[in-house]
């Protein structure tokens, strides 16, 4: 009898913690997005779901809709492409690995936004050091605008944002290799295995679980990540940058349009949680079967 | 018992949390925006000789970024936490009287006190015959040339015209090595306002007579096709989407830039940074009829409804608008004097830059003064953006007039 009420009462302060930092917050923002709210998030008459219809028919949002989406694919799939070739090779042993392993943790290290900012500068198309390097090294002759449009910003900001991905992966799948005892691959390779066949056969299979984690993790992170694209575009020019969480900013705090952005708010927060919820089922099904 | 332990803990923590909000009797909180480097360390100064001079009374700055100004405003007033006087944006004001948020000052002013401002600068703080605001930064705009380019292209004079401004433009383009006509901002914060420069000396303004947007209207698409066919002559710096204000100050500072309209708080930069730069400060130019329009900015600073401290938090205002204060802070910035006596000071009456800010305040636009005014601006700026990416003008104003109109009418 006891035992059968124990785990509820051993969860019950971290679901208070969680009702306190997370439902709570919720809460107010379904108040929100239900009203019709002040600037100065007062709420006046219930306005039922007209917030959640103003987005609907607000061609800006579907477009930053889309573009989020594209922009999670591309930075989570790029940083997991790039990662897992990075670990196995910082997983080796070789001269030097320590200087290997900290230069590739150290954009980690520094704050996103600053990053953003230094990249904004090497961007530049006057005086931008990424301009200056290519027209030294002759495969420009002229100066690229690469923040003027969205052609060339929007894959800088997916570059950028893969690049400061990278380490937080590598770290997950560093994890994950230095699980993987090493008699399995003498095994193999007495059998005759290419490194190739060794990677399909051992590494990647047992290295699943720190994938789906990873992917898991990084797709809520960059989903509502802000620096990059605020800092070097603010996400202009005319909108043809915005996510989400930026078309949200401007929403609230430059237009004063509480309500919408609350709804918007709430979309991403559904969004995610249907993405995670039907992730980790899929990825707990296939670790069972 | 660890859990009790954690509660108790937390308990704690939250009860100074609500100790430390609460205001205490005889303490002033101020909001100041920071405007530059020396901001800080006026206000600091600014809490010295306050509190030197009135015992009893202590003062709190919170300097806070443009940038993030009012977005700390509206959650600290949602919250409750907001402090007793604010610097904000005049063209905010309408948001935070509407909302009942703003304490009417005219109980406090007196004729002696309101006797020491500049009218010009005073009224956008006005409105239904209250005083809300107090200017305490005021600033309009003009245009910065280089003089050693004009001389080098042989361009006598400043352009009087828009005509002008472009063939002059296309002479700087002709001495090649990386030097442009004309400096376009077409990114951020007033991206707008250097577009109405062009649209206000075709005699529209930013509202018709009706209250509609002035977008749809003819002049706007002259202004619009000015600015795009200089981008597609080459007249501009390339990119024009990628530079900010900033970007293209940096462009003129580096001598790379002809011609560009801004703030007088350039000279002051220039003067730090690029003190060898010969420069000159002109009238923006006027259209075909000979109207022309800069655009006016003031920042003012309100009281708040629910301050505790209304009598102390005057005193702070009334020693801040004192002409020495005045003096101190403006110049330190390089914004327009506000206070009469303060313009009355040599600095102001010998500084040729100054005057030319002065001289184009009868030509001064303020932001109107509606509700869901940063709404349209930003329908503006997004407008400008797609037309110098090498959308079509036309098409472009009609979309920009007919959503403005759409937040107009609410």
């Amino acid at each position: 009898m006891q035992n059968r009420f124990l785990p509820y009462l051993l969860t019950l302060p971290s679901l208070f913690l969680a009702a306190v930092v997370i439902f709570w917050p919720v809460w107010d923002l379904i108040q929100i997005s239900t009203h019709d709210v002040s600037r100065f998030g007062q709420l006046r008459d219930f306005s039922g779901l007209t917030n959640f219809a103003a987005l609907a028919a607000d061609p800006d949002f579907i477009a930053a809709l889309w573009r989020t989406g594209l922009w999670t694919v591309l930075v989570v799939g790029g940083a997991l492409l790039l990662s897992i070739p990075v670990a196995m090779i910082l997983n080796m042993d070789f001269y030097g690995r320590g200087i290997a392993r900290v230069i590739i943790m150290l954009p980690w290290a520094v704050s996103l936004t600053m990053t953003a900012v230094v990249w904004r500068w090497a961007l530049s198309g006057e005086s931008g050091m990424l301009n200056s390097a290519l027209l030294g090294l002759g495969l420009i002759d002229h100066n690229i605008q690469w923040l003027a449009q969205a052609e060339t910003a929007f894959p800088m900001q997916v570059l950028i944002g893969i690049l400061v991905t990278v380490p937080f992966t590598t770290t997950i799948f560093l994890g994950g290799l230095s699980s993987i005892p090493d008699d399995l691959y003498e095994a193999a390779a007495l059998e005759g295995a290419t490194p190739l066949q060794q990677f399909r056969e051992i590494t990647f299979p047992l290295l699943k679980p720190f994938i789906n984690i990873a992917i898991v993790l990084n797709t809520i992170y960059v989903f509502n990540s802000f620096p990059i694209i605020w800092v070097m575009t603010q996400g202009g020019p005319a909108n043809s940058t915005d996510i989400l969480v930026t078309h949200l900013y401007k929403l609230a705090f430059r237009i004063g349009k509480l309500g919408e952005a609350s709804a918007v708010s709430l979309v991403m927060f559904a969004i995610l949680l249907v993405f995670t919820m039907i992730y980790v089922r899929l990825a707990m099904r296939e670790q069972r079967a | 018992m660890n859990l009790a332990k954690w509660t108790v803990g937390l308990m704690a923590g939250m009860g100074m949390l609500a100790f430390a909000a609460q205001a205490e009797a005889g303490e002033v909180r101020v909001t100041v925006a920071e405007y530059s480097a020396k901001t800080g360390p006026y206000f600091e100064a600014v809490k010295k000789e306050f509190e030197a001079k009135n015992p009893g009374i202590t003062v709190k700055f919170e300097v806070v970024p443009w940038d993030v100004l009012l977005q700390k405003l509206t959650t600290d007033i949602t919250a409750g936490t907001n402090a007793d006087l604010s610097i904000i944006g005049t063209r905010w004001l309408i948001d935070f009287v509407q909302q009942d948020v703003a304490e009417p000052l005219d109980g406090y002013i007196t004729p002696d006190f309101k006797g020491r401002f500049i009218d010009t600068f005073l009224s956008p703080s006005i409105m239904d015959g209250k005083t809300y605001g107090l200017p305490i930064a005021a600033s309009a705009r003009a245009m910065y040339y280089n003089k050693e380019l004009f001389e080098k292209a042989g361009i006598a004079k400043p352009p009087a015209t828009w005509t002008e401004l472009q063939e002059d433009a296309r002479k700087i383009k002709a001495l090649g090595s990386g030097t442009f006509g004309f400096g376009l901002q077409g990114k951020e914060i007033e991206t707008d306002v250097y577009y109405y420069y062009a649209m206000w000396s075709q005699g529209t303004e930013i509202l018709n007579k009706d209250g509609t947007s002035g977008l749809g209207t003819p002049g706007a698409l002259e202004a619009a096709k000015l600015y795009k066919s200089m981008i597609d002559e080459g007249l501009t710096e390339p990119g024009v989407t990628s530079n900010n204000r900033e970007d293209v100050q940096n462009l003129f500072k580096q001598g790379k830039v002809g011609m560009m309209i801004t703030a007088p708080f350039l000279s002051n930069q220039i003067k730090d940074e690029a003190p060898k730069l010969k420069y000159g400060v002109a009238a923006i130019p006027a259209g075909p009829t000979g109207a022309r329009g800069t655009y006016g900015v003031t920042d003012s600073i309100i009281m708040f409804k629910n301050s505790k401290n209304k009598d102390e938090a005057w005193k702070l205002l009334d020693f801040l608008f004192s002409t020495e204060q005045r003096a101190k802070f403006t110049q330190g910035e390089g914004f327009l004097p506000v206070n009469k006596e303060e313009a009355k000071l040599d600095y102001y009456v010998n500084n040729a830059d100054l005057a030319a800010f002065t001289a184009l305040l009868p030509d001064a636009r303020f932001a109107p003064v509606i509700p869901g005014w940063e709404e349209v601006a930003q329908i503006t700026s997004d407008a400008m953006q797609k037309i110098y990416l090498g959308g079509d003008p036309e098409a472009g104003l009609k979309d920009a007039a007919a959503k403005a109109n759409g937040v107009l009418k609410k």
